[in-house]
């Protein structure tokens, strides 16, 4: 596997001796997507890796290794050279929900997660042109009516159906295979409401999407009068940060360098102006310590939802 | 119309890098389409790891480019070896072919490139016209809709690919169980991946696609080499006369709009290739013809039928393709896989949403048929040297390019191992007459299906009368129930046939 690796990432062939912490890196990095070109990881990675690039004077090579919603690129991961050269950066669902429902050859202690730089955006939308657009009326008239739900993995199906038990609505659930599928079916009103990890940010500009609530665990500072399911009083949340991300075991002094740069990125315009201006994502930075931390939180809470 | 969209478009279609990537395309196309038993789908699946890097617009109009210069280059070694590059370009031959021989090659390739050219732009016109209002109607097509079409398809591509129904049904089947392997849409759990994470997603379109296209065709190809090539290449001399006149012209014109009309039609309708629609355009040609004894003993129009059908069956194809997001055949559902590694979806929701995309590619297309005619007319000579390239070089240029462009997705020695099964099934089903295309489009379709097939009886709660008030999907099923009907009586008219035939 290790062969496999070092064959496609190419530029990481030759091992060449640690260098003093200052200087690193002395060689081009591998920054790992685990997601398609052309998708919001990737424009956001790609970004990233330029500004990086500007600030460590060493090139930051971005390779997709789509599969699996980031699984694969993770098992490729756990199994890379732990030097810093290598790193990932993306969304932590394939860590915190795909390990419950699936087998996988990695667990969230196989990564150190260094630091976080936007936080995912997960919204329960509806048409403007349907007769409920809050997640209240949504509910009242669920309680009247048979309704219909678009979701996108298996969470958010399981929240909508905690929810629908909750509050006695008789609901059926389609799949939708992700935001490019979920788009047309609300516009077109062949479903009620559906859920959005970040499609949204395209069609609520125009009008025609409506952000019913939010399930992520904090309201939105680009729709500040929409909800979370929190406020409403269902105890439910789906939170992801993009994140930079190394296989465990890899020296203080780089890890320390590569923090650096991300922080440094955190603020650089061109970055900033990627991630909020394309998909409605904060720009943040969340240091080690709190990432850690908030990995293995949501961990638990998505193996709380999914027992149920 | 959007004119602000239309002029960004055109600028974007107007870069030098779009230029450098169209140009390329048709070149490589071309390059594809003069040597014969290299095909149109066999280049676009090995072509498309080359445009992870570039920019959605550049890769998609790279690929159409390259479609449409394999079509126009193959009328060349019909011309020039009477071995066409394409089967498409078969009916070319009948004339080209004795024309050529009759020291009149130039004005034969000179005529095909003509057709070639005009078949193309004006199919491409046709495109542009139809596809926007057709994406507005589709965008009105719900799941119901799209699972009926999709059916409709399928069925509908199977019949055609020809053969026992039983073969196509077994290939068919083999494309439906494959296309069903990777994570449930819904629950998000595996379906028969074994424990291996590469094949969460589905099995790599790009292995499928290179495996059974492009390396079993050159498992295919080395083995015809131990025979002999017959050489009877017509080579291109320096003769002032010899060249197309505005009289051979005029008289071809009304031919090359019928070729094009035909080939807009037939590469419209799903299932139908470039191959029924040059033979077809070449059929109604003959009929039309006052001097119909003329075709097949070097008849300049009996060029211009075919290439020009042969041509705008590309860009017809394009017109259920971005109009619903359902390819018409192999060479459109390979750009739906390189449009989703680009991140996009193919549907009527693309010229909605990103009509600039949408409109350079239109203008690319365009740009890729003026590039092709440049090409073709002073390239003449040098694409006439190709067909000399003997193939025991070009067998193990393509077998390489199968490998790299393998290792550029990204699945390691897992993708090698999963391309050469695949080659061998490729082989296997070519050798055996099982309908590769059959099998493939259904491997590409069936996740489509599915997904919309699900979300029908989800939304429905299994009632049926929902279809009463979804005219469309009605008419798509009634579609398909004649369809699948006609193929039964067709089989066992042949059985019939076959068993009342007296035995040797």
């Amino acid at each position: 596997m290790k062969k496999t690796l070092a064959a496609i990432l190419g530029a990481t062939l030759l091992s060449a001796p640690m260098a003093m912490a200052d200087d690193w890196p002395t060689r081009p990095l591998t920054m790992v997507i685990g997601f398609n070109p052309g998708g919001s990881t990737d424009i956001q990675g790609r970004v990233l890796a330029n500004v990086m690039e500007e600030f460590l004077g060493q090139p930051v090579n971005v390779v997709n290794q789509p599969g699996g919603g980031s699984a694969v690129a993770f098992t490729r991961l756990s199994n890379a050279e732990p030097d810093g050269h290598t790193f990932l950066f993306g969304g932590t669902t394939a860590l915190t929900f795909t390990p419950i429902i699936t087998n996988v050859e990695y667990e969230i202690d196989d990564f150190e997660y260094l630091a976080a730089l936007a936080i995912a955006q997960n919204a329960i939308v509806t048409s403007a042109e349907q007769p409920f657009q809050t997640f209240d009326e949504i509910i009242a008239h669920g309680k009247e009516n048979p309704m219909t739900y678009a979701q996108q993995t298996a969470l958010d199906e399981a929240i909508i159906r905690a929810i629908a038990a909750e509050e006695g609505l008789d609901l059926a659930i389609v799949p939708t295979g992700g935001g490019a599928g979920m788009a047309p079916l609300v516009l077109g009103r062949e479903v009620d409401f559906a859920y959005s990890g970040g499609t949204h940010a395209q069609y609520t500009p125009t009008g025609e999407m409506v952000i019913a609530a939010f399930m992520s665990a904090e309201r939105s500072p680009f729709y500040p009068d929409a909800p979370t399911l929190i406020e409403l009083g269902y105890d439910y949340a789906i939170e992801d940060y993009r994140t930079i991300i190394v296989p465990q075991g890899v020296p203080e002094d780089v890890k320390a360098r590569l923090m650096e740069a991300a922080e440094f990125a955190s603020t650089a315009e061109a970055f900033v102006e990627i991630t909020e201006g394309n998909t409605f994502f904060p720009a943040v930075y969340i240091g080690q310590d709190e990432m850690e931390a908030n990995v293995r939180r949501i961990r638990e809470a998505n193996e709380a939802v999914m027992a149920d | 119309m959007d004119f602000s969209a239309v002029g960004a478009a055109a600028s974007e279609a107007l870069t030098l890098a779009s230029f450098i990537g169209i140009g390329g395309g048709v070149l490589l196309g071309y390059i594809v389409g003069v040597i014969p038993g290299l095909s149109r789908s066999v280049a676009i699946s090995i072509a498309i790891p080359m445009t992870f890097y570039m920019s959605p617009f550049i890769a998609i109009s790279f690929l159409i480019g390259l479609s449409k210069g394999t079509a126009a280059g193959s009328a060349v070694s019909a011309i020039l070896l009477n071995a066409p590059g394409e089967a498409s370009s078969a009916a070319t031959a009948l004339d080209g072919y004795p024309l050529a021989k009759q020291g009149k090659p130039k004005t034969a390739l000179q005529i095909g490139l003509i057709a070639s050219v005009m078949g193309d732009i004006l199919a491409t016109i046709i495109l542009i016209f139809v596809a926007i209002p057709f994406a507005r109607v589709a965008l009105m097509f719900g799941p119901y809709e799209m699972a009926a079409i999709l059916a409709f398809a399928l069925v509908f591509i199977a019949g055609l690919s020809g053969g026992n129904i039983f073969k196509g049904l077994a290939a068919g089947g083999l494309g439906i169980f494959l296309g069903t392997i990777g994570l449930d849409n819904q629950t998000g759990l595996p379906r028969l991946t074994f424990g291996y994470t590469e094949l969460m997603d589905g099995m790599p379109l790009i292995a499928v696609a290179i495996g059974t296209l492009a390396l079993s065709e050159m498992f295919v190809q080395s083995e015809k080499l131990r025979y002999d090539r017959e050489n009877m290449s017509v080579a291109l001399k320096k003769d002032a006369d010899d060249r197309i006149t505005m009289p051979i012209f005029k008289r071809i014109l009304p031919t090359i709009l019928r070729g094009t009309g035909v080939g807009t039609f037939v590469g419209a309708l799903p299932g139908l290739g470039p191959s029924v629609g040059s033979f077809m355009s070449y059929g109604m040609a003959q009929k039309a013809a006052k001097e119909p004894e003329k075709f097949g003993k070097g008849e300049p129009k009996g060029i211009a039928a075919s290439e020009s059908a042969d041509n705008a069956v590309i860009p017809a194809a394009l017109i259920p393709l971005f109009g619903l997001g359902i390819p018409g055949n192999v060479s459109a559902a390979l750009l739906i896989g390189a449009f989703a590694i680009h991140g996009i979806t193919v549907g009527p929701l693309l010229l909605r949403d990103n009509p600039e995309l949408l409109y350079s590619i239109f203008a690319g297309m365009i740009l890729a048929s003026l590039i092709m005619l440049v090409l073709g007319w002073y390239g003449l000579m040098f694409f006439a040297q190709i067909t000399r390239v003997p193939p025991h070089v070009v067998i193990p240029i393509v077998i390489f390019f199968c490998l790299a462009g393998m290792m550029l997705q990204g699945y390691g020695t897992f993708g090698l191992i999963i391309l050469m099964a695949f080659a061998l099934l490729g082989y296997l089903m070519k050798k055996y007459d099982y309908s590769f295309v059959t099998f493939l489009v259904a491997f590409i379709i069936t996740p489509m299906l599915e997904l919309n097939l699900r979300q029908s009886i989800i939304l429905s709660r299994g009632n049926w009368e929902i279809l009463l008030n979804r005219p469309i999907a009605m008419f798509f099923i009634a579609c398909t129930v004649i369809a699948l009907v006609a193929l039964i009586i067709r089989t066992f008219k042949k059985e019939q046939a076959v068993a009342n035939a007296p035995a040797d």
